[in-house]
């Protein structure tokens, strides 16, 4: 690890802020090639291939922004890859944003693999199989989308056929990947949570009705204090799964995860509400983050995920 | 019961987990088996098997960390304290009977007494000598202290006290009342608050004992007859003590029994096991609606925990951690009682014929649930905690800001 001594996660937070608000709206490619120019997607990427060999805690901040400001790019997808495929070609490309990747969710069954967010736009999809995972080109692939969620962003069902395969990573690292992966969505899903209650606290502070902002209604302000102790408590328990405890043990993300996925749920649905008939309106933009989270959450299998963490807690106890 | 209080503290900067496992053993060591709520031995302590036990805990080096050792405390840190607490809360131990004098009266008389009430009082309180009770609530002043009609009126040296306290938590045992009175009018609102040690056995305190819903009588009314103290027995000065009080107790709320979330998924560990021991529970355990529900929970406690360790690298980072109380509070009362919901819930299937665990679950969750009615109400009513987010965390406007 080359970290510097002084260097903590949340110092980047400022930098992504800066580099994730400076790049939306913008086409995809080059929102691509502006965050790699900021560095922020190999900052826990191999220092050989051109990232920063920081750990995983350093892409939290990032992630977090990134939900948020609601960014329409694979972040979390894209970090995760240029790490796995560290000491190949392609990370390089990766990190630097030349080129784009995502990653197909649901593994690989007869040739078709699903839930690859961004699939269309990107270069590379990472396809989990039984044997790891393999890098497929883009251009080599079927994609089928799924627009039912997300008609502006679809997820896709990759179809393999005969593919190329371009990079392939063993079983432990594609576990890691997708242990990972719980931790940075976990962070963009609490992110587009805090993203909503501002835009909503902000938006209450100055709609007047009764002759009086609809902040000075009690019912509102408990609302909205519900929400941000969730919110809270989601930052809270993912600073938590990255930290070790005092005999050095580590911890699962996927607790973190899940209670970030609950909280971030009840935030952004009771932000919509709160708009009021804006809320329900496309142009008021909590939507976008009601759909990111409803998406990872399929995607990383959420309901099962909790109950699987019940059972585990069964078993141990 | 004899406990080992032989025993050398261990010094922190010697590893960061030596404190935990001295803790870890200690406990492990010394927990009496009827004092555990898991076992089939267990029966409710008596008040002086929980002194017994508490002094104990102290003389180990896991109770006073944080306290200065010339008022009886270690020294410690309060990663120290967050250390012991979660090695507390692992254990299915007793809550504590001294709490309002470790928790409350304790913090305020080291803020605001005299160096001689700093000595009298707070060895005393962590060795387990004397206990305190608490005089903030009134029948007409629960959430709302600024209303509270409790007077003192100063005479020469002494001041003449009359009024009354409600939900006076161990007021039958306690030697010392942490009185909350005012020296004006009710008009005053906050000015001119003015707190009192006062000890009570004074002439003309009158204990009303009150039946809580759980069956016991903890709580008391606490009526004060003219009742007459020196002047030494005032804890600041009129104004100051309590606003210095509101401070203390704001890092309090924040920081006092740590141990929740570690208690919490022992109790919830304690319930699967009752679960497992028993043919028809373990087939709750086997539904997919119970493991979300504890995969629900478990997620929650992690949360808590979460937001307890934040609280504690905050204040060791010298920082100041604000109204961060209020959002524990809140979460830990509402996540315990709908722990205890599902508690009560599987629970309700034990019978005279299921397996003695499972009995010995019911009776504790049966109790738990019950009393889990009064935690979004103690330490700060919820809706008075949602006030205190949208309020100081959020600065949310209630007049047009333009």
């Amino acid at each position: 690890m080359s970290m510097d001594e002084d260097l903590r996660p949340e110092e980047f937070a400022e930098a992504a802020s800066a580099a994730v608000g400076d790049v939306i709206g913008r086409e995809f490619a080059e929102v691509a090639s502006t965050l790699g120019g900021a560095g922020l997607l190999g900052v826990c990427a191999a220092e050989e291939d051109g990232g920063m060999g920081l750990p995983i805690a350093f892409a939290v901040p990032i992630c977090q922004v990134a939900g948020r400001l609601r960014l329409r790019f694979p972040v979390v997808e894209q970090a995760l890859v240029a790490k796995a495929l560290a000491g190949t070609p392609q990370a390089a490309e990766l990190i630097n944003g030349e080129r784009t990747a995502t990653i197909a969710w649901h593994a690989e069954h007869q040739g078709m693999a699903g839930h690859a967010p961004y699939a269309a736009d990107c270069d590379w999809i990472l396809v989990p199989d039984g044997d790891g995972a393999a890098l497929v080109a883009r251009d080599a692939v079927t994609l089928t989308p799924h627009a039912e969620l997300d008609p502006e962003s679809p997820y896709y069902s990759v179809s393999l056929e005969s593919a190329p395969i371009l990079q392939r990573i063993s079983v432990q690292r594609y576990q890691a990947l997708r242990e990972e992966a719980y931790l940075l969505t976990g962070a963009y899903l609490n992110g587009a949570a805090q993203g909503a209650l501002e835009y909503t606290a902000d938006y209450l502070a100055g709609r007047v009705q009764f002759g009086r902002p609809l902040t000075a209604k009690q019912a509102v302000r408990h609302h909205l204090a519900r929400m941000k102790l969730l919110n809270e408590v989601s930052l809270c328990a993912i600073a938590r799964a990255v930290e070790t405890d005092e005999f050095d043990a580590t911890r699962s993300y996927k607790t973190a995860w899940a209670g970030a996925l609950t909280n971030a749920l009840f935030v952004i649905e009771k932000a919509i509400h709160l708009n009021g008939g804006m809320g329900f309106t496309w142009e008021v933009p909590l939507h976008y983050a009601l759909r990111d989270a409803r998406r990872i959450e399929a995607a990383l299998q959420g309901s099962a995920t909790i109950n699987a963490i019940g059972q585990n807690f069964i078993d141990a106890a | 019961m004899s406990f080992n209080t032989d025993v050398v503290i261990p010094d922190p900067a010697t590893g960061q987990g030596v404190y935990r496992q001295h803790a870890r053993e200690w406990l492990q060591a010394n927990l009496p088996d009827h004092m555990r709520s898991d076992s089939l031995n267990y029966r409710t302590p008596t008040l002086q098997e929980s002194v017994d036990w508490e002094t104990a805990l102290y003389k180990a080096g896991l109770a006073g960390m944080t306290w200065p050792k010339e008022y009886g405390g270690y020294g410690l840190s309060l990663r120290e304290h967050l250390a012991v607490n979660k090695e507390i809360g692992a254990l299915p131990m007793p809550e504590s009977v001294g709490s309002i004098g470790k928790e409350l009266a304790g913090p305020i008389i080291m803020a605001v007494g005299t160096e001689e009430q700093k000595r009298e009082f707070l060895p005393a309180i962590l060795s387990m000598r004397e206990h305190w009770c608490q005089g903030f609530s009134e029948p007409e002043a629960g959430s709302d202290l600024a209303s509270l009609r409790t007077r003192a009126v100063q005479e020469g040296d002494r001041w003449v006290i009359n009024g009354q306290k409600i939900w006076t938590s161990g007021a039958a045992k306690a030697r010392y009342c942490l009185l909350l009175t005012r020296t004006g009018t009710v008009a005053d609102r906050h000015r001119g608050l003015l707190m009192f040690a006062v000890p009570m056995d004074t002439p003309g305190i009158r204990v009303v004992p009150i039946k809580s819903i759980d069956g016991k009588e903890s709580f008391a009314e606490v009526f004060f007859d003219n009742v007459t103290v020196p002047d030494t027995a005032r804890l600041g000065a009129p104004n100051e003590g309590w606003n210095a009080a509101i401070r203390v107790l704001s890092i309090e709320r924040a920081t006092n029994r740590m141990y929740r979330p570690w208690r919490f998924e022992g109790e919830l560990k304690q319930l699967v096991r009752a679960c497992k021991s028993d043919p028809e529970l373990s087939k709750l355990l086997q539904e997919s609606y119970y493991q979300r529900r504890i995969g629900q929970i478990a997620c929650e406690v992690d949360g808590l925990k979460g937001l307890i360790e934040k609280v504690v690298d905050q204040l060791m980072a010298g920082e100041t951690i604000g109204a961060q109380g209020s959002l524990n509070k809140l979460y830990w009362s509402e996540c315990h009682q709908a722990f205890a919901g599902l508690a009560m819930e599987m629970v309700s299937l034990v019978h005279e014929g299921s397996s003695e665990l499972a009995k010995r679950a019911k009776a504790h969750f049966t109790n738990a649930y019950l009393f889990a009615r009064a935690e979004t109400l103690y330490a700060g009513v919820t809706e008075v905690q949602l006030d205190i987010i949208a309020q100081r965390i959020m600065n949310l406007p209630k007049e047009s800001q333009s």
